[in-house]
């Protein structure tokens, strides 16, 4: 061998040398701040004499949502046109696993759709992606406008150990979108039962269509069996409760916010074929497909998702549960958080949108295009929309009682797969409703140790 | 001489560059990504082998690789025994249409793996087709929401799978079969040796590499398994269908764990290299 070097020793050398780069490199992330710097305050914000802006919007919404958001978009610019608003629209999975890379892209995003909790936005705060809100709150009044029970929804203290109190990092929408009960009108009257209210009358409803050979309740639990169980918790917990939980007071455990009750009644609605038949191997798509087919009487669903037409409007009805203990607790939020890049080079101008998103006009739009308006209830409905009557009639019972809670999966990134897995243990027989709590509260109780370290 | 070697290196410098930037370069980062605790973006925390030892420690990050387990046998196994099989049936006489055969056989593969995950869904589904066969014979009692049965739903994944490469492992077989010389087939029928001895024989020593490739290629595969899964049963019931590459998936992307995520796949990679080195070795040795 020759002592120079031989191309191959330079190679050599050079992967060497490449792994060991990759090696030493600095740990990862370690340039964020650990908190969020606070923003100059805002003096005041007039979108018209912003000059020519541009901004991306990336949301998660289609079919009517979309139509709304569209409008929406559409008012804004008819009102400033000086500011141009870019849609793009991506699937909510999609989205939701991508945006915290999205948002710190140059070419990213200027305003987002974030989901809530820990999962999405929580990471995107701590990550310093998207700005503190806090000076825009106060410029905007949204202090007043929003209720404290859905702000808190968007809330992070700024050393992001805690969710639900502390800073604003998202704003809601003019919409919600609770979980409740859908029915089939022509079943249920044909079996002469009234739309039941209360938990005993829906029990009572559902055996009579059970004697009646009907399907009671229509069910898929292959992928997503929880809104029945979380509906359920919000008729046997108090609101209280479930938002002490998800907000992480480590003295509240999960069989206090109602979910033990509300998992043994699924199990004994499971036991008693009260569901459809083999809903283990039944996913959402399809039993929503069967259920506006007509089978089943009742179904557990997020408001809006049945995706009916006009014509099938008219077959279905809507019931806001009521809860044991008095009043309406309803499972609800804004169907997003809207967020703020920190990158944006216009954040005021972004901030005017996210308030327009908030504004009378958004809860009108809403309705026009079937949806369920929040924060504002001076709105119209059309007279030949009847479901969405009963559901914004229903729905309201939640904003009266101040009964809104947030959604339980909030509690932390790992929640919503630890509900589904348990679930299909119990309903395999391989877990019971207290061990399903004991779960949950364990996966809850490590995050919250977790983050505090 | 010299010259012709620093330009030879001249020459492989691009695709090199290319190898570093996209494939040595990240596999480096995710190595250390996996001694670390990261959401993906705040400051990360060392953690120094917890990730690893989550293989240990987490009964359901364990439980992914006997799953992956169970479906080396109906990935790799299964189809290997029945390629081999009909190829030596096949081959043992010219048949009319044989090449439609292959390509029926050899269809699966080509389909993507997310058309045939959804088709089977369908097909495993409590109305489908496989129940209603069975209602129509009189076993309705045997019915059940095959991918929702926390006893089944593996197996009926691994079915798919089985049904997927053994269309391949057969082609492949085939054409090792046809480089097989034939003057030892006729020596051992001149030798007296029967359908049986012959396959053990001839077919089966002169099939060797071509049992390395299959080998290698389907159980990588199922080590990998994704798509299947995560179009069917997301991993459920429970937990019984996850495989290390939807855990990885969960990890990186649903639930910030990038550290977590970065250890699953170091360990899949390596399992793999494993894999096909073993299998080197073991079809190189006489």
């Amino acid at each position: 061998m020759n002592k120079q070097t031989s191309p191959l020793k330079f190679l050599r050398l050079a992967v060497v040398s490449a792994l060991a780069l990759g090696l030493t490199a600095c740990a990862p992330g370690s340039q964020a701040p650990d908190t969020a710097p606070t923003a100059a305050p805002v003096t005041s914000i007039d979108p018209a004499s912003a000059g020519e802006v541009t901004l991306r919007l990336t949301d998660f919404w289609g079919a009517n949502e979309g139509e709304w958001i569209e409008s929406m978009v559409a008012q804004f610019e008819a009102k400033y046109p000086n500011i141009h608003i870019e849609r793009t629209q991506e699937d909510w999975g999609q989205l939701t696993s991508t945006l915290n890379l999205q948002i710190s892209e140059e070419a990213g995003p200027d305003i987002a759709t974030a989901n809530n909790g820990w999962q999405s936005l929580g990471t995107l705060a701590k990550g310093n992606l998207v700005l503190n809100l806090d000076q825009y709150a106060a410029a905007f009044g949204w202090d007043k406008l929003i209720p404290s029970t859905i702000a808190r929804q968007n809330e992070f203290s700024t050393d992001f150990t805690k969710i639900g109190e502390g800073s604003l990092f998202g704003t809601p929408i003019a919409r919600v979108q609770p979980i409740g009960i859908y029915y089939n009108i022509e079943k249920l009257t044909k079996l002469n039962v009234a739309p039941p209210a209360t938990f005993a009358e829906f029990e009572a409803a559902a055996k009579k269509a059970k004697d009646a050979g009907e399907i009671p309740i229509n069910y898929g639990s292959q992928d997503s069996p929880t809104a029945a169980l979380l509906a359920l918790q919000a008729v046997f917990g108090t609101a209280g409760s479930i938002n002490d939980y998800v907000y992480g007071n480590p003295a509240v455990t999960a069989e206090q916010t109602g979910l033990t009750k509300a998992a043994e009644t699924v199990q004994r609605w499971n036991e008693a074929g009260w569901f459809t038949p083999d809903h283990a191997g039944i996913d959402y798509q399809t039993a929503v497909a069967n259920f506006v087919d007509g089978k089943g009487i009742f179904r557990f669903e997020y408001q809006g998702s049945l995706g009916l037409s006009v014509e099938q409007q008219s077959k279905f009805g809507y019931i806001q549960m009521r809860n044991e203990n008095g009043g309406t607790v309803g499972v609800g939020a804004s169907p997003a958080a809207l967020v703020i890049a920190t990158k944006c080079k216009n954040p005021d101008v972004a901030a005017a949108f996210l308030d327009f998103l908030m504004s009378q006009p958004a809860a009108q739009t809403a309705v026009d295009n079937g949806l369920i308006p929040l924060l504002h209830s001076d709105v119209t409905t059309p007279a030949n929309m009847p479901l969405l009557k009963q559901e914004i009639e229903q729905i309201a019972t939640i904003g009266e009682s101040d009964g809104y809670v947030p959604y339980f999966d909030w509690a932390s990134p790992g929640m919503l797969d630890v509900l589904v897995q348990q679930m299909q243990l119990m309903y395999g027989g391989r877990a019971t409703p207290a061990e399903l709590s004991t779960a949950v509260d364990v996966e809850r109780n490590a995050f919250l140790a977790e983050s505090a370290s | 001489m010299r010259r012709s070697r620093w330009m030879g290196l001249a020459m492989v410098l691009v695709p090199l560059l290319f190898y570093a930037v996209f494939m040595l370069a990240p596999i480096c980062q995710s190595f250390s990504y996996s001694f670390y605790k990261w959401d993906g973006h705040s400051a990360a925390t060392w953690v120094g082998l917890d990730n690893y030892l989550s293989f240990v420690t987490d009964p359901v990050l364990a439980s992914t690789l006997s799953h992956v387990l169970v479906l080396i046998g109906f990935f790799a196994l299964l189809p290997i025994v029945l390629g081999l099989a009909s190829a030596a049936l096949i081959t043992r006489r010219a048949l009319p249409g044989m090449a439609l055969f292959r390509f029926i056989y050899f269809l699966p593969q080509v389909l993507t793996s997310v058309v045939v995950a959804l088709v089977f869904k369908r097909l495993y589904g409590p109305e489908g087709p496989i129940n209603e066969s069975l209602r129509a014979v009189g076993l309705g009692s045997w019915t059940k929401a095959w991918l929702g049965d926390f006893d089944w739903a593996l197996p009926a994944l691994g079915l798919i799978g089985t049904w997927v490469t053994f269309g391949f492992c057969m082609v492949l077989f085939i054409s090792g079969v046809s480089s097989i010389p034939t003057e030892l087939y006729e020596a051992a029928r001149v030798d007296g040796a029967g359908p049986l001895r012959e396959f053990f024989a001839v077919t089966l020593p002169g099939l060797r590499s071509q049992l390395a490739v299959a080998l290698t290629l389907t159980i990588t595969g199922a080590l990998r398994t994704f798509d299947l899964v995560w179009v069917t049963t997301r991993g459920g019931p429970g937990t019984s269908t996850l495989t290390p590459a939807i855990a990885l998936y969960r990890a990186a992307f649903e639930n910030p764990q990038v550290g977590q995520a970065a250890a699953i796949g170091i360990v899949m990679a390596l399992l793999c290299l494993l894999i096909a080195v073993a299998i080197g070795r073991i079809a190189e040795r006489e």
